[in-house]
């Protein structure tokens, strides 16, 4: 397996308000040196709590934010070091689906040109040949050709994400960033648009960067998942080895709080394990693991040692839930 | 267990530029006393409307109650004087909306909110409501409740803030806990405090809770009776169990199965095509008809009403011809 996206301690700083005049200017760390791979044809997952740093971190990795320190290698290129133009010439192979379909979408615009945009930014193909791949898109898509003339507002939610989806794939890009593709949308249309991206992904051999908070959604299309918590990868592994053997305290607790069909209140069922309280903020991270105050396992060690990333896990007291 | 709320027959209406349309269509239900009633349903399928039809805040116009009964504890709400049903509402019945942010008042503290809606319901001055308020905070597990009292909604997290609304929701003790998608804005991690915290007033304090959510998830964590709407109508209910493990209507079926499971891997999901249709648009027939594999032609010119042909009871010829 080739590593299409290589991301190696990428590192995201913001700068915040000072706070006196001559005082120093405070940095909020959103993303605080993580590495991961995106393999050919895979989808990578990174979930976590709102304010964990998934967007960000793959906002950074395709440059649509600064990254303060660490290598983006995208298909052997280093993104972070290319000038404009290169980097222009690289946004062809990666593309990006947003979360709201409402707002994503330009209101003025025919949905045609949406689509067609990207092409005519890159300068790809003669103008009937523009036209005729905003066609096979729309097909592609599960959109019909007597809908190329309408605006955004004449759709439903599902159908513009399709849309959005159509002007991804419109420079036949090989990675997509996907920022939580389907929460804005009703659960039937979720099951639409996800079976939508899972056959994309196959028959296109498309790769994604996968970002959602729901863990059902990431389970169901993702090949590796990256299970973040305050701007650090907490654990990482298989889909198999996150769902079904999770080591990670934080990960066990994401899964107990995700509802699900077989946790039945009919059945007696209590949750095991709740998380009490919210992530520590990020402009005074603590000083050991970031999880330690909501953490069940939690000792001294925690507050005082930062666990690094070992073997998928990055826990002091890392093992199977009890 | 004795009944709290009886609702029969309830037809909401809304004049719209496509002229009036039928938002509830004959929606009957109960509810009891310390029970939890899921009604469940995609987006435009009138779960709402149900909520605010039963604290009677329909915006008339453009919208009405056409018809129909809401009977609580025995007494009829619809058509009550609207001071009576302010007094009703907030202390009998009390409802969490779906985004903590735009219902709590951006310009005064939650302390201040909470302690506004005892005093309006119970015979106390500002100081001991506030006191009360404060003592409120700490049941729903806000940290440091004094200091979070005198917060302004801006200053809390979204979980905070939904635990405040819960707060200013029992403040008086409410019969009825009307929940109308809880958690939509928020984590999960959250999500599950909200349940948990929302199971745990109701055992305190013995209220029965109606929790609207699109979620099939959140129904079986929650619920004890189960309504599935669609298109303004109850399609189908029954005991939580029943409805999960042997849902009988296509778009009960649906909804289910289109959930990706957190247990195991599946290869496709089963979807349900197209979209709820406007509600001018609804025609002779079933309205799930046009997106259902199961439709046939008696589907398409009459609309099928709650039988009990099934396992529990559902509206749908398909079922009831046993053609599924």
């Amino acid at each position: 397996m080739t590593a299409l996206l290589e991301v190696e301690n990428l590192t995201v700083r913001f700068p915040m308000p000072k706070e006196g005049l001559f005082g120093p200017r405070p940095y909020l760390e959103a993303v605080r040196s993580v590495s991961f791979q995106v393999e050919e044809g895979k989808a990578l997952g990174i979930v976590g709590e709102s304010g964990s740093g998934k967007t960000t971190t793959a906002m950074a990795t395709i440059r649509l934010e600064d990254a303060a320190d660490g290598a983006v290698r995208f298909q052997g290129n280093d993104l972070l070091s290319l000038d404009d133009e290169g980097m222009r010439a690289a946004r062809r192979d990666v593309q990006l689906i947003f979360q709201d379909p409402y707002s994503s979408l330009n209101p003025r615009a025919r949905v045609s040109q949406i689509v067609r945009e990207p092409l005519d930014l890159m300068d790809i193909g003669t103008a009937a040949e523009r036209d005729a791949r905003v066609k096979e898109l729309f097909k592609l898509v599960g959109l019909r050709e007597d809908q190329l003339n309408l605006f955004p507002h004449q759709f439903s939610g599902g159908q513009r994400q399709r849309i959005s989806i159509a002007r991804a794939l419109a420079t036949n890009p090989k990675l997509i960033v996907c920022d939580e593709p389907v929460s804005a949308l009703d659960v039937a249309i979720q099951a639409q648009i996800l079976n939508l991206l899972a056959q994309l992904k196959e028959d296109l051999g498309l790769s994604y960067l996968f970002i959602s908070h729901d863990l059902g959604v990431v389970r169901h299309i993702c090949d590796d998942v990256a299970v973040m918590y305050l701007g650090k990868i907490v654990e990482m592994g298989s889909r198999d080895d996150i769902f079904e053997r999770p080591q990670h305290p934080y990960t066990q607790a994401l899964l107990a709080a995700a509802p699900s069909l077989s946790r039945r209140k009919s059945k007696g069922y209590t949750r095991p394990l709740t998380l009490t309280g919210d992530p520590p903020s990020p402009i005074n991270p603590p000083l050991g693991c970031a999880f330690a105050e909501r953490c069940p396992r939690a000792q001294a060690v925690c507050r005082k040692d930062a666990p690094v990333l070992t073997n998928g896990v990055a826990c002091h007291f890392s093992g199977p839930a009890e | 267990m004795s009944r709290l709320l009886d609702v029969s027959d309830l037809k909401v209406t809304f004049g719209t530029r496509y002229g009036t349309v039928t938002a509830l269509d004959s929606v009957s239900f109960h509810v009891d006393q310390g029970e939890t009633l899921g009604i469940v349903g995609e987006s435009g399928c009138g779960k709402s409307i149900t909520a605010l039809s039963l604290m009677g805040l329909i915006p008339t116009p453009p919208g009405k109650i056409a018809a129909g009964s809401i009977k609580f504890l025995g007494s009829e709400l619809i058509g009550l004087p609207p001071a009576k049903l302010r007094s009703l509402r907030g202390s009998d019945m009390a409802m969490i909306f779906q985004e903590p942010m735009t219902s709590l008042n951006p310009v005064f503290t939650v302390g201040d909110q909470i302690a506004e809606a005892i005093t309006l319901h119970q015979n106390l001055d500002h100081e001991n409501a506030f006191k009360q308020a404060i003592e409120l905070l700490d049941r729903v597990g806000i940290p440091s409740p004094e200091k979070r009292a005198r917060d302004f909604p801006h200053q809390l997290s979204g979980g905070m803030r939904q635990r405040v609304m819960i707060a200013m929701a029992v403040s008086c003790r409410p019969k009825i806990l009307i929940a109308d998608e809880p958690t939509t804005a928020l984590d999960v991690t959250v999500q599950a405090q909200i349940f948990d915290l929302l199971n745990e007033v109701q055992r305190e304090f013995g209220a029965a809770i109606i929790l609207i959510t699109h979620d099939m998830g959140a129904i079986s964590e929650m619920a004890d009776r189960v309504a599935v709407m669609y298109a303004g109508r109850i399609i189908e209910e029954g005991r939580a169990d029943d409805i999960l493990d042997h849902p009988q209507h296509p778009y009960t079926r649906g909804l289910i199965s289109c959930i990706p499971s957190l247990d195991q891997t599946q290869d496709r999901l089963r979807e349900i095509p197209g979209i709820v249709p406007p509600l001018h648009e609804l025609g002779a027939g079933c309205a799930f008809a046009k997106r259902c594999d199961h439709a046939f032609d008696r589907c398409l010119t009459a609309r099928p009403s709650l039988s009990t042909a099934g396992h529990h009871p559902n509206a749908c010829f398909a079922v009831e011809e046993q053609r599924l």
